[in-house]
């Protein structure tokens, strides 16, 4: 789940140079603040996250969600779930890796290995359909109703990274935890 | 054609209502609306949600015309004003999220058209209809279940 609070259209943090001295990129601003010109678009947003992770292995929901975040190119979101995967005691390595789960399979549990490969059919329906082989790879490990909240919450990140990438949030200022 | 599964949560079912009934009511244009989310069905091949969405296009009086050339709205000539052309332009930068980001020359079109009240609540309503089109052919729902 992702919020942007700020109204500024100005870039307001100087980037904080690297190790080097060199000066990084000027901050983007974000294109719009969605929170607060469609407070009720928010708040059905709010309400659909909150049902759609209700009996999902948060350790399992996070992977989906910084997987989807991955292949929609949605950086506010990748920062919000990294930081939240990692304050939640997932390890470095297996967020590092995921972005190459097919060849690192050995650090994922065949359930979760189901789930990412889910995650990717439902997140890219335009190059086709989601294959049978993969849902039904994941109907062997996810019993009918936790199947269905899976489905679920996969659209529901693909929800939030379409307001992010679209309103081009900023990410680089989330905390753990701030809006769980 | 059977479903995979039939089975959805209800509160997740309602809050999907909920947040494609915000972006709607927010956008205000029945109409552009259903070009809207017919775009994005056809994109993302929801033949339960093309099959819904058709049937409510036609209640709304979206002509025929429009509905026939929608998938080549591009190429449609005047069948489409410059207000739709910019929210289908939108509404396709926003579904295909994977090949790219969302053009400025997109975003900055559509912004041309529509302040960012109705901007926030068009985006919106391509959100919603990326969500029902991610749970109908996730699940495979076949066509023809919805009645108007």
């Amino acid at each position: 789940m992702s919020a942007q609070t700020t109204t500024t259209d100005t870039p307001t943090d100087t980037p904080a140079p690297t190790a080097d001295g060199t000066a990084r990129a000027a901050e983007h601003a974000p294109r719009l603040s969605w929170t607060e010109r469609a407070p009720e678009v928010y708040k059905a947003m709010v309400r659909l996250d909150a049902a759609a992770r209700r009996g999902l292995d948060p350790t399992l929901h996070e992977l989906v969600k910084i997987r989807a975040s991955q292949i929609n190119h949605c950086a506010f979101c990748l920062d919000m779930h990294t930081k939240d995967a990692l304050a939640a005691g997932e390890s470095v390595e297996r967020i590092v890796q995921l972005g190459a789960w097919e060849e690192s399979r050995h650090f994922y549990t065949e359930k979760e290995l189901a789930a990412i490969e889910l995650t990717e059919a439902v997140t890219v329906l335009t190059d086709g359909f989601v294959p049978d082989e993969v849902y039904e790879r994941a109907a062997r490990h996810f019993e009918e109703t936790e199947l269905a909240q899976l489905i679920a919450a996969i659209t529901v990140i693909n929800a939030w990274n379409r307001f992010g990438v679209s309103t081009r949030m900023v990410p680089g200022h989330y905390q753990p935890g701030q809006h769980a | 054609m059977t479903a995979r599964t039939a089975h959805l949560d209800q509160a997740v079912a309602r809050a999907l209502s909920g947040l494609s009934a915000a972006a709607k009511k927010g956008l205000g244009d029945p109409a552009l609306a259903e070009l809207v989310v017919i775009r994005a069905s056809q994109l993302n091949h929801c033949a339960f949600c093309l099959d819904m969405h058709l049937g409510i296009a036609r209640q709304h009086g979206v002509p025929e015309r429009q509905l026939d050339l929608l998938a080549a709205w591009e190429e449609a000539g005047d069948v489409f004003d410059e207000r739709e052309r910019a929210a289908l332009a939108l509404t396709e930068a926003v579904t295909v999220l994977t090949d790219g980001f969302v053009p400025d020359e997109v975003y900055d079109r559509a912004a041309r058209h529509f302040d960012g009240t109705a901007l926030a609540h068009l985006i919106g309503l391509v959100v919603a209809i990326n969500n029902w089109n991610r749970v109908m052919v996730g699940r495979r729902i076949p066509p023809g279940g919805y009645t108007p």
